[in-house]
C-alpha cells in the first residue's frame, strides 16, 4: 500500500510539473496570437479628479462593477482635493509600478500631458475620462456628453414639459462661457428646426452662482407673466431657479428643467418645483471606462475604430478618438432616489 | 447747496427710474417678486453698511466676498449638523470677526494698505473654502428657512431687520462720539491723533465691525434657502463698494452716509430687473452698472475739485 502510494506521489510530480508549465506558457501564446479569448489579466490604474467628491464615488462604484465582470486589477487613487500636481505625482508612482492601462480624469489638461507621455513611453496604454488631457496624451477619450446631445436633450425635454408651445427662458453661467454657448447654440439650432411654437423671451447669465440665479428668474417671472417653462443651464442656477418659482407660488405652472446634480435637487424634485434635471449616468461613465482601458491594454480597441462593443451599454459610436457615452440621462422626481452623487 | 445734495441726486435717479418702470412695466410692482427682491438685497445692504464705515476711515476691504461666503458655509455645515440658527449665528460672527481683526490688525498696527491687504486675504480665505467644500451645496434642514415662519413672515422679518441695522447704525455714526471719530480718522488721521482720537484703535475697531456685519449678513443669506451655495459670496465686495460710491461715500474718507449708501444700492439693484422689465439684453446689465458707478465717482471728483482752491 505505502509502496504504490509512494509511486503515484513520484509519477505525479512531473505531470505537475507539466501543468504547471502548460500554465505559464498558454498566456504567451495566446496574447501573442492576439486572440480574444485568451486575455490577460490586465493591471488599470484609475485616477478621479478627487477622491471625496460624491460625483467620482458615483463614477468609481461603475468602474468596480466593470472591474468583476471583465477579472481585472484595479488600482484607484487619486487627490483628496483637486490638485494637479497631486495628479502628476500619482501618475509617476503608477510609471514606477508598472501598470498596464492608466484611466485618468484630468483636473489640468496641459500640465497632466507630459507625465501621460512618459507613460506611453513606457509602454502603458492611457485613457482619459470626464475631462480630457491633450489628444497626443493619450489613445482615447470616454466623453460623457456631447454638447450636440445636451443641447437636444434640453430642448427636447422642455418641450415636452411645455406641451410643445409657449414661452421660456434661459439661466446661463455667463454670457462668455464657450462650453454653454456650444449647448444654447444647439438649444437654439433645435428650437428653430423643431418647434415653431416655442419662443425663447430671455437669456439671462448667473455668474454661476445660485443666489444670482434665484434674482435672476424672480424678475424673469414677473416680467414675462406668460413664461412656461424655465431652463437652467449652470448647476448652480437650478437649485436657484427652483427657489426663486417656489416663492413665486408658481411651482408646477412654470416648468423647470436644468442641467445639474441630482442631489443638489432632489428636495425640489420631490416638491414639484423641478420637472426634470438632465445628466449622464455617472457610474456608467466609470463602467465604460473601465471597459474601454480593458478594451485598448488588450489590444482590441484600436486607433480608428468606428465603434465599441461596451459589456452592458452595448454598441458605441466612436467619434474620432472619443467614445460617446450616449444620451444624457433625464432625473424626476420618481427615480432619483436611485442616485447619490 | 443743500450738505445733502449729492446723495438727493442718487434718490432723483432712483425715482426717475422707478417712475419709468411704473409707466413701462407696471407689474414690476407686483407685490410678491417686489418683496422677494427686496429681501434678497439685505445680505448686500448689512455689508454695504460695514462697507461704508470702511471707507469713511479712508480704508478698503475687498475681502468681503470671500469672508461672506465663508462665514456662510461655517454658519450652514453648523446648522447642518442640528443645532440652533443662534448658533450658527454666533460662529458667523466669530468667524467674521476673526477675519477683520486679521485684517485690522495688518492695516492698523502694520500700516499696511489696506487694498494689498484685504486683496491677499480676499485670495487665501477663497482659495481655503474652495480646498475645503469642493464647491459642494450644504443642504439645511427643515426649520432654518424664514426662521421657521412663513415665507411672507420671514421676508417682512428680514426686511425689518436689515432696517433696523441701516437705523441703528445711521444715528450712531451722526451722533455719537465713535461714530464722529471715523470721519475725523477718514479726514485726517493727524489731526484726529491730536485731538485724543487713537486712530490705530478705531481702525482695527472698523475692520473688525466689518467682519461681525459679514457674519449677520451671511446668516442673512442662509435663512432665505434651503441651501448654502459656497460661491455665494463671490463678487459681492464689488457690490458693496459700488453702493457706497454710488451713495456718495467719499473714497478718500471722512465723507458720506449710511443713507446715502442705501440709496445707492438700491439704484444699483434695481438696474439689473429694470433691464428684464424692459426687454434690454442682458449684456447691457453689467456696461449700465460700471457707467452709473463712473458718473459717481466723477461727480465726486468735480466736487472736490471745486472745493480745493
Amino acid at each position: 500500500m505505502k509502496r504504490s502510494r509512494f509511486l503515484v506521489s513520484l509519477l505525479a510530480i512531473p505531470s505537475l510539473l507539466v501543468l504547471v508549465s502548460c500554465n505559464k506558457s498558454e498566456p504567451a501564446a495566446g496574447s501573442g496570437s492576439g486572440s480574444p479569448g485568451a486575455a490577460k489579466k490586465l493591471t488599470i490604474a484609475f485616477m478621479p479628479k478627487s477622491k471625496g467628491n460624491s460625483y467620482f464615488v458615483a463614477c468609481e462604484k461603475g468602474a468596480r462593477e466593470a472591474v468583476k465582470e471583465l477579472g481585472v486589477d484595479l488600482l484607484f487613487d487619486g487627490p483628496t482635493n483637486t490638485d494637479p500636481a497631486k495628479q502628476n505625482e500619482i501618475v509617476e508612482n503608477w510609471i514606477t509600478l508598472g501598470v498596464d492601462v492608466m484611466a485618468v480624469a484630468c483636473e489640468n489638461r496641459e500640465g497632466i500631458s507630459g507625465a501621460l507621455k512618459k507613460a506611453q513611453e513606457k509602454g502603458i496604454k492611457v485613457v482619459t475620462f470626464d475631462s480630457d488631457t491633450t489628444p497626443d496624451a493619450r489613445s482615447f477619450f470616454v466623453n460623457q456628453a456631447t454638447p450636440q446631445g445636451l443641447g437636444e436633450t434640453l430642448m427636447d425635454e422642455a418641450a415636452r414639459l411645455c406641451g410643445e408651445e409657449g414661452e421660456f427662458a434661459i439661466i446661463t453661467a455667463t454670457l462668455t462661457a464657450a462650453n454653454m454657448n456650444e449647448w444654447r447654440k444647439h438649444i437654439e439650432a433645435r428650437l428653430a428646426a423643431k418647434y415653431p411654437k416655442m419662443k425663447l423671451v430671455d437669456t439671462k447669465p448667473c455668474d454661476d452662482q445660485k443666489d444670482k440665479a434665484q434674482q435672476e428668474t424672480t424678475n424673469l417671472l414677473s416680467a414675462n407673466p406668460n413664461l412656461k417653462c424655465v431652463m437652467a443651464i449652470c448647476s448652480p442656477a437650478v437649485p436657484g431657479a427652483a427657489e426663486a418659482i417656489k416663492q413665486a407660488g408658481k411651482a408646477g405652472v412654470v416648468k423647470l428643467l436644468g442641467l445639474g446634480l441630482p442631489s443638489e435637487n432632489k428636495a425640489y424634485l420631490k416638491e414639484g418645483v423641478t420637472q426634470s434635471v438632465i445628466l449622464w449616468k455617472v457610474a456608467d461613465l466609470g463602467y465604460l471606462t473601465i471597459q474601454t482601458a480593458n478594451a485598448v491594454g488588450q489590444g482590441t480597441l484600436k486607433p480608428g475604430a468606428k465603434t465599441f462593443q461596451a459589456g452592458r451599454l452595448g454598441e458605441l459610436t466612436i467619434e474620432d478618438t472619443s467614445i460617446i457615452l450616449g444620451k444624457p440621462f433625464i432625473f424626476n422626481k420618481d427615480n432619483v432616489d436611485q442616485f447619490d452623487f | 447747496m443743500n450738505r445733502y445734495f449729492r446723495e438727493l441726486s442718487v434718490a432723483a435717479a432712483l425715482a426717475l427710474l422707478l417712475a419709468l418702470l411704473a409707466v413701462f412695466a407696471p407689474h414690476f410692482y407686483q407685490p410678491q417678486p417686489l418683496l422677494s427682491r427686496l429681501t434678497a438685497q439685505m445680505p448686500t445692504l448689512v455689508l454695504t453698511l460695514g462697507m461704508t464705515m470702511v471707507m469713511l476711515t479712508r480704508q478698503i476691504d475687498i475681502s468681503v466676498g470671500s469672508q461672506f461666503g465663508l462665514c456662510a458655509v461655517v454658519a450652514g455645515l453648523v446648522s447642518a449638523g442640528g443645532h440652533s440658527l443662534a448658533l450658527s449665528l454666533a460662529a458667523a460672527l466669530g468667524a467674521g470677526a476673526l477675519m477683520g481683526a486679521i485684517n485690522g490688525w495688518l492695516v492698523a498696527w502694520m500700516g499696511l494698505p489696506s487694498i494689498v491687504v484685504s486683496l491677499a486675504t480676499m485670495v487665501t480665505w477663497a482659495e481655503a473654502l474652495r480646498l475645503f467644500q469642493q464647491g459642494k451645496f450644504i443642504n439645511l434642514p427643515a426649520g432654518v428657512q424664514w426662521f421657521g415662519l412663513s415665507q411672507t413672515a420671514g421676508q417682512v422679518a428680514l426686511i425689518l431687520l436689515g432696517l433696523s441695522l441701516l437705523a441703528g447704525l445711521a444715528f450712531l455714526l451722526k451722533n455719537r462720539a465713535g461714530g464722529r471719530h471715523l470721519y475725523a480718522v477718514g479726514s485726517d488721521s493727524e489731526a484726529a491723533r491730536l485731538s485724543g482720537i487713537h486712530p490705530q484703535k478705531v481702525t482695527f475697531g472698523v475692520f473688525v465691525a466689518m467682519g461681525l456685519l459679514v457674519g449677520v449678513a451671511a446668516v442673512f443669506n442662509l435663512v432665505q434657502s434651503p441651501q448654502v451655495d459656497p460661491k455665494c459670496g463671490t463678487g459681492l465686495e464689488l457690490k458693496a463698494v459700488a453702493a457706497a460710491v454710488v451713495g456718495g461715500v467719499a473714497v478718500n474718507g471722512g465723507r458720506g452716509n449710511v443713507w446715502g449708501a442705501f440709496v445707492g444700492l438700491l439704484l444699483l439693484a434695481t438696474i439689473n430687473p429694470a433691464l428684464t422689465f424692459l426687454h434690454v439684453e442682458a449684456y447691457w446689465e453689467k456696461a449700465i452698472q460700471g457707467l452709473v458707478i463712473l458718473l459717481a465717482v466723477v461727480a465726486d471728483g468735480l466736487r472736490s475739485k471745486r472745493q480745493s482752491p
